[in-house]
């Protein structure tokens, strides 16, 4: 019993980390059918922004030693005008374009973003001490679990919850929900597409500076392309969960995170390092008999 | 049934018996049937809404029926896909034109071979004879986005009888078109059948040109048949008029 | 088409293929008087991503469907020429995973290279009769995550590929000549393929799918067709990649030479095969000369020099800058065009073979 509420819990911190990036990528791709790789810079950037830029070996902590009072919120910031910025300079611009297009774009920012980190920082990983306390295992109804795991769980259910309500009570949130499901459509429905999208991008810089910190609490490594795994799994996460709808990105995230969990768990020791080839076949075979996701958006149909 | 009938069409027909199409309960189609070989041109009006895209989309394989039957030929086609109804002799033109912008308005035709189970080589003889036929050989390198849109019209019928029909559908060919090229629209249409040994099914607001190239005309309403006969039947038809009088024909 | 002689009209043709061959040439043979031996090597390497961005191009260009996981048919051609050539005895130690035949065996490096680009022609062919019936969107994702399933499996199957570790020892046959003429060899594929009716079905289901199913063309089978196809080049330049290296890593078929490609190719203008090969061309030799500016140049009497890492960064932006501002590519998909005017116009004098045989109308599907 212990064993499975342990399992458990790795599981649903797994899926929280997850189903946070999802949502990042899922609001994106949903308005602009881009698939924003960049998002993992955004990621990386969050933790980056924690210690004195310089290319020394040892990083000296900058942000990092704030009380997390300020910490959080500057990090938040910095992330968040990151994704304006990303959007404003290099997908502005692109509106329109298919989505190889796209792609390639988003490619594009994320090789910038990541030598822009090497030319400062340098390529070299580099070990970061944020939040020690968190790392530390805490009795948890009789288990005992890293702090973290618990902080990253309530942090998703916050911001879930948060950005439930956003998206079902306010104006903007209405428009976001439309934006996502049918872009073309809400547009002529009058949703502004520059303040959607513009709030789009500030959302998912928010998630990623989240995700950011529980990221690096949890792992004590930079590296310039330490979120790279995680940004394929969450937008995986995305196709399974349905592209285009939101909750089925985040429900998604959650989903893959039980998976891998479990996965890891049930497979023999030699196969365990190839969990992710499963979650990878799964995700073709949802393609091929639900394109549309396991939680379905509406169906299109073309008009001949 | 028609006089064509009796001109020895050997039964080619192309017929649909008793079709319904429902979406989420409203009838787009109600049992309609229709029937036309290979020697005539067979008009289809109706108000807007009225079912006249779905009858073709449903013909072409783009619409599954809620009931009835289709046959070409003989052959039940019904449940096929469209790319094997298109193989089967069966051509369309779109409301929409879509020609396939990037390419030449050669490269147009020879597709319509192509996919007909033609070489590449053959099917630009084809292409070209048809292009010829057409008088339109001299754009036969344009591409398709370059050109105006009266001239999309004419390469929209041009590939439909690229694939060698037995019959082919037009929808909608000369809306959008100035008088002088409605004319021009109207002489191609009628040489159809006897250039191509092709049936024409030809859906058309403007009834200028239906009523000037047609053999037989189907009127429609609501997914139901109004009427049927030549044309002069159809313009002194009470029912047809009322059909009409809540949604005056648009002239384009 | 009385207007033109035969001659001129093959020589039309196939102008589109001959002058991409040509300015290649050019390059190999001005590169090859240079007697530099790095500059070859770079040349080397940019004629191995041609032939992986011609690959990709296959099924991209012609279908207008993003393929995203090509990189794994590189990675499935490299290795499996590795097994086919390494020494029995490396192999024996090293690899013990693989079955008898594999271990024993060492084929010549041509049979070994179409056996291994075959392999990835499978891979392609089965994956693309599982996911080619989808929409677009879900085909490129599902590209994309069969190349991470091979690339994870592939990077965790220790007994057979060394998992993490390098394989070393691949017979080094291959130099810039060798690539030369299998990038010939693959631009011919290419080309060929897309003036076959088969390539140009699939050309009008990327304008218009709805209008190219009225017309008879079965996309789903096209797109199997081009599909494999493409593993089976970019499988070819996955071998070479080996035997010109001499060693093979699982890491390097993953996401940083996915962008490369693929930049190359939209770079150049997707929808043409001059867009592909004049994609890698500008990309190779834009990354050569921030390398050399890197070390430094001498312009007039001052040295400039670029910190090291700039490089990346402009060409970051470059890319970002020809996406946004001339986003059907360098070609904007169109061949390089035949220099003595556009094809005359038809001339008739043909009979009219205009009927359409009664009922004998194909029906097979």
């Amino acid at each position: 019993m212990t064993f499975v509420l342990q399992i458990a819990i790795d599981a649903i911190s797994l899926g929280s980390m997850y189903s946070l990036t999802a949502l990042g990528i899922g609001l994106i791709f949903g308005i602009l059918r881009l698939i924003n790789f960049a998002h993992g810079d955004f990621i990386t950037i969050g933790a980056y922004a924690l210690i004195v830029p310089a290319a020394a070996v040892v990083a000296t902590p900058f942000i990092g030693t704030w009380p997390a009072f300020f910490l959080i919120p500057a990090i938040i910031s910095i992330v968040i005008v990151i994704a304006l910025l990303t959007e404003f300079i290099a997908f502005r611009p692109l509106r329109g374009a298919n989505m190889a297009s796209l792609l390639i774009a988003s490619f594009a920012v994320s090789y910038v973003f990541q030598h822009i980190i090497i030319l400062i920082y340098t390529g070299r990983p580099k070990a970061v001490n944020v939040g020690i306390e968190l790392a530390q295992h805490i009795e948890f109804v009789g288990l005992r679990v890293p702090a973290i795991q618990l902080v990253a769980i309530g942090a998703a259910i916050t911001l879930l919850g948060g950005l439930a309500l956003f998206l079902k009570r306010t104006a903007y949130g209405v428009q976001m929900r439309a934006a996502a499901e049918d872009f073309e459509t809400a547009r002529l429905l009058g949703v502004r597409a520059n303040t959607v999208i513009a709030l789009a991008f500030a959302i998912s810089g928010l998630l990623a500076a989240v995700v950011s910190l529980i990221f690096i609490t949890q792992t004590g490594v930079l590296s310039f392309r330490m979120s790279l795994n995680l940004v394929i799994i969450a937008f995986i996460s995305t196709v399974i969960g349905g592209m285009g709808s939101l909750f089925g990105a985040a429900a998604g995230g959650f989903l893959v995170g039980v998976m891998s969990t479990a996965l890891q768990t049930v497979l023999p020791d030699d196969y365990k390092l190839t969990r992710d080839a499963f979650v990878f076949g799964f995700v073709i075979l949802v393609l091929i008999f639900r394109p549309q996701g396991l939680i379905v958006t509406k169906a299109v149909r073309e008009r001949v | 049934m028609s006089e064509a009938a009796t001109k020895g069409s050997n039964g080619e027909l192309l017929e649909a018996r008793d079709i319904s199409v429902h979406f989420e309960g409203l009838a787009a189609l109600d049992g309609l049937s229709v029937s036309l070989d290979r020697t005539e041109i067979f008009g289809l009006i109706g108000p807007n809404g009225s079912g006249k895209t779905t009858l073709v989309n449903v013909l072409t394989g783009f619409q599954k029926a809620t009931a009835g039957r289709v046959t070409l030929s003989g052959r039940d086609i019904t449940d096929w896909p469209p790319y094997r109804i298109g193989r089967a002799g069966l051509s369309r033109t779109f409301q929409a034109v879509r020609l396939f912008r990037d390419l030449s308005v050669l490269e147009n035709l020879e597709i319509a071979g192509v996919g007909h189970g033609l070489s590449r080589r053959a099917a630009e003889k084809r292409a070209v004879d048809i292009l010829e036929w057409m008088n339109f050989e001299h754009k036969a390198y344009d591409l398709a986005d370059t050109l105006p849109y009266g001239d999309e019209r004419r390469v929209g019928i041009g590939r439909a009888l690229a694939s060698a029909p037995q019959f082919v559908l037009l929808d909608e060919p000369a809306a959008g078109l100035t008088d002088a090229e409605c004319d021009d629209i109207m002489q191609l249409i009628a040489r159809i059948p006897a250039d191509f040994g092709c049936g024409v099914l030809l859906i058309e607001h403007n009834m200028r040109v239906i009523m000037g190239v047609c053999g037989r005309i189907h009127v429609i309403e609501s997914g139901q048949s109004v009427a049927e006969g030549p044309p002069g039947d159809i313009q002194s038809n009470p029912d047809v008029i009322r059909a009409y009088l809540g949604s005056k024909p648009q002239d384009a | 088409m009385q207007a033109m002689g035969p001659i001129e009209k093959q020589l039309r043709r196939f102008w589109p293929f001959a002058s991409l061959a040509l300015i290649l040439l050019i390059i190999v043979v001005v590169v090859d008087a240079s007697g530099s031996i790095l500059m070859q090597r770079t040349v080397a390497d940019g004629l191995i991503k041609l032939i992986v961005v011609v690959g990709i191009y296959i099924f991209m260009g012609n279908s207008g469907v993003l393929s995203f996981g090509s990189i794994v048919y590189m990675m499935i051609g490299a290795y499996a020429t590795a097994w086919m050539t390494l020494l029995p005895n490396l192999k024996r130690f090293t690899l013990p995973g693989l079955p008898g035949f594999l271990i024993e065996a060492q084929l010549d490096p041509f049979v070994s290279l179409i056996l291994a680009a075959l392999l990835a022609a499978a891979v392609a062919f089965v994956l693309a009769l599982a996911i080619m019936r989808t929409n677009p969107i879900a085909i490129s994702i599902a590209t994309f995550a069969a190349m991470a399933m091979g690339y994870t499996i592939y990077n965790n199957w220790e007994r057979v590929t060394l998992g993490t570790s390098s394989i070393i020892g691949l017979p080094m046959y291959v130099d810039m000549w060798v690539v030369f003429y299998w990038a010939l060899v693959v631009m011919a594929i290419a080309y060929i393929y897309q003036i076959s009716r088969f390539g140009l079905a699939l050309r009008a289901s990327r304008e218009d799918e709805v209008a190219a199913r009225a017309f008879g063309v079965n996309v789903y089978i096209q797109r199997v067709i081009a599909f494999t196809l493409s593993g089976f080049v970019v499988g070819i330049g996955g071998v070479l990649h080996g035997h010109f290296l001499g060693i093979l890593t699982v890491n390097a078929f993953w996401i940083q030479l996915t962008f490369i490609t693929l930049a190359m190719l939209v770079v150049g203008g997707q929808n043409s095969l001059a867009g592909a090969v004049v994609g890698v061309i500008v990309i190779t030799a834009a990354t050569e000369i921030f390398r050399q500016m890197e070390k430094g140049a001498e312009i007039g009497s001052t040295l400039i020099q670029l910190p090291l890492g700039v490089q990346e960064v402009i060409l970051g932006v470059l890319m970002l800058a020809i996406m946004i501002f001339r986003p059907a590519g360098i070609m904007g998909g169109r061949e390089i065009p035949w220099p003595f005017g556009p094809p005359k116009p038809i001339r008739g004098g043909r009979s009219r073979t205009l009927e359409t045989g009664a009922g004998k109308a194909r029906t097979g599907d």
